[in-house]
């Protein structure tokens, strides 16, 4: 469109200038216009209403998650609809024990009110952290216990667009959190090294520091083996540019006015 | 003066293969079907070997010992830099302070894995009557030995032309 418009601009122009008076043929133009948009937006609008049949709602879940007895866990479930969001989408959470077949339900969310059934075994302990907005329809479970080593399975519905398999999502229950496999190992060899690294590095900028302040007492006595060794030709030098200086400026007072040569007199 | 030098780089490489061996070899302790080290636990059945990492049950002992290992092997490379980069840049008749600096470190590296190993391993092994230390344990200290000596002839020699 953006590369179409300047070319209706001047096709428009043209019209203008060629067929001024003949209004009913610009009609008939425009309307050709018109209609041939229109058909692109047709196209695109059926392109659109055939696809959902072919895609079903998809929802993403993690395979496997860890909890730690006595702390909370995040259960994240994420789904896409290539409908709109209606009003009346379901979300729903249901947990089936290890080693059982059974399944119970312990999430319900329904025309954006959560529901949570308060069971015996997740009493006070579920709590709805998702965003239907953004799509997230994640639960917490609190205090947890190894009675909740199992699956949980989510699943959502967005009408019409209600074909979808739910997601399932394992809890592995630890004991304690053990200290992290190599969390030990690495702070020990990263502070050794760093540590070491920082003394060289220290040891290197004293040895910088000292080098520095013996080169100014060499300097004075490297001038002053210069000024009693060569004292002849330095004031010979002196003498030499002072010449220089005298002729210049004769040769300055000259070119320049008599208003100017006082002031140079008095720089002399 | 030659002959010197190539005894000398040869005993750093010796030692710094030693201790490669020592950190990564599954030979720490041996059982009969089964070998243990500082990173994990191998079980051979007749069909395979099992490898799974070390239990929580080892504590964080173990991961003091992979640690000190670790450094000890890193410290034993940095000074065979070390010792090559001296060799260029050191004036006649000065000694390898740094190079022998860096190896003392990587000796007492190596010997406290060492100590702390034997030290708790009855914890690591539950009290296990069977079983007794591999190869890698015993090349853990010959590597202190190693680089003990080499950090002493660092410390004693001096470069000439």
């Amino acid at each position: 469109f953006a590369f179409q418009f300047p070319r209706l601009r001047i096709s428009w122009g043209l019209h203008l200038r060629l067929r001024l008076l003949d209004q009913n043929l610009v009609k008939t133009a425009m309307a050709v216009k018109g209609s041939v948009a229109a058909g692109h937006f047709i196209a695109l609008f059926c392109i659109i209403a055939v696809l959902p049949s072919a895609t079903a709602i998809k929802i993403y879940t993690r395979n496997k998650v860890y909890g730690v007895r006595g702390e909370d866990v995040r259960l994240s479930c994420y789904f896409w609809s290539w409908e709109w969001l209606s009003d009346d989408v379901t979300l729903s959470w249901s947990f089936r024990p290890e080693g059982s077949r059974e399944t119970i339900s312990i999430f319900h969310y329904n025309n954006g009110v959560p529901y949570i059934p308060n069971e015996r075994e997740f009493k006070d302990r579920v709590e709805w952290v998702g965003n239907m907005g953004w799509r997230d329809g994640s639960i917490k479970i609190k205090n947890l216990d190894f009675t909740d080593n199992g699956t949980f399975i989510c699943e959502a519905k967005n009408p019409p667009d209600i074909v979808g398999s739910p997601s399932s999502v394992q809890l592995v229950v630890y004991e304690k959190g053990p200290v992290q496999a190599g969390v030990v190992t690495g702070a020990i060899v990263g502070a050794v090294l760093g540590l070491a690294l920082l003394i060289v590095v220290l040891i290197y900028l004293i040895k910088c520091l000292m080098g520095r302040r013996r080169v100014p007492v060499k300097d004075i006595s490297i001038v002053e083996k210069g000024k009693s060794g060569k004292a002849a030709s330095g004031r010979q030098g002196q003498v030499v540019y002072a010449s220089l200086d005298q002729s210049s400026k004769k040769f300055h007072s000259e070119k320049k006015s008599k208003g100017v040569e006082g002031s140079k007199k008095e720089k002399k | 003066m030659l002959l010197i030098l190539l005894f000398i780089i040869l005993f750093h490489l010796a030692s710094v293969v030693l201790l490669f061996i020592s950190t990564i070899n599954n030979a720490w302790w041996t059982k009969t079907n089964s070998t243990a080290d500082i990173w994990q636990i191998c079980t051979t059945n007749e069909t395979a070997t099992y490898c799974s990492p070390v239990p929580s049950t080892y504590g964080e002992y173990i991961q003091a010992v992979q640690a000190t290992m670790i450094l000890s092997t890193i410290l034993c490379c940095i000074g065979f830099l070390s010792f090559v980069l001296q060799l260029f840049r050191l004036k006649q008749g000065e000694r390898f302070v740094f190079t022998a600096i860096i190896q003392m470190l990587s000796s007492l590296s190596v010997m406290v894995a060492a100590a702390i190993y034997t030290d708790q391993k009855d914890a690591f092994h539950n009290n296990d009557k069977e079983g007794d230390y591999g190869y890698s344990f015993i090349l853990a200290w010959i590597a202190f030995a190693f680089t003990f000596v080499s950090g002493v002839m660092y410390l004693i020699l001096r470069k000439r032309k």
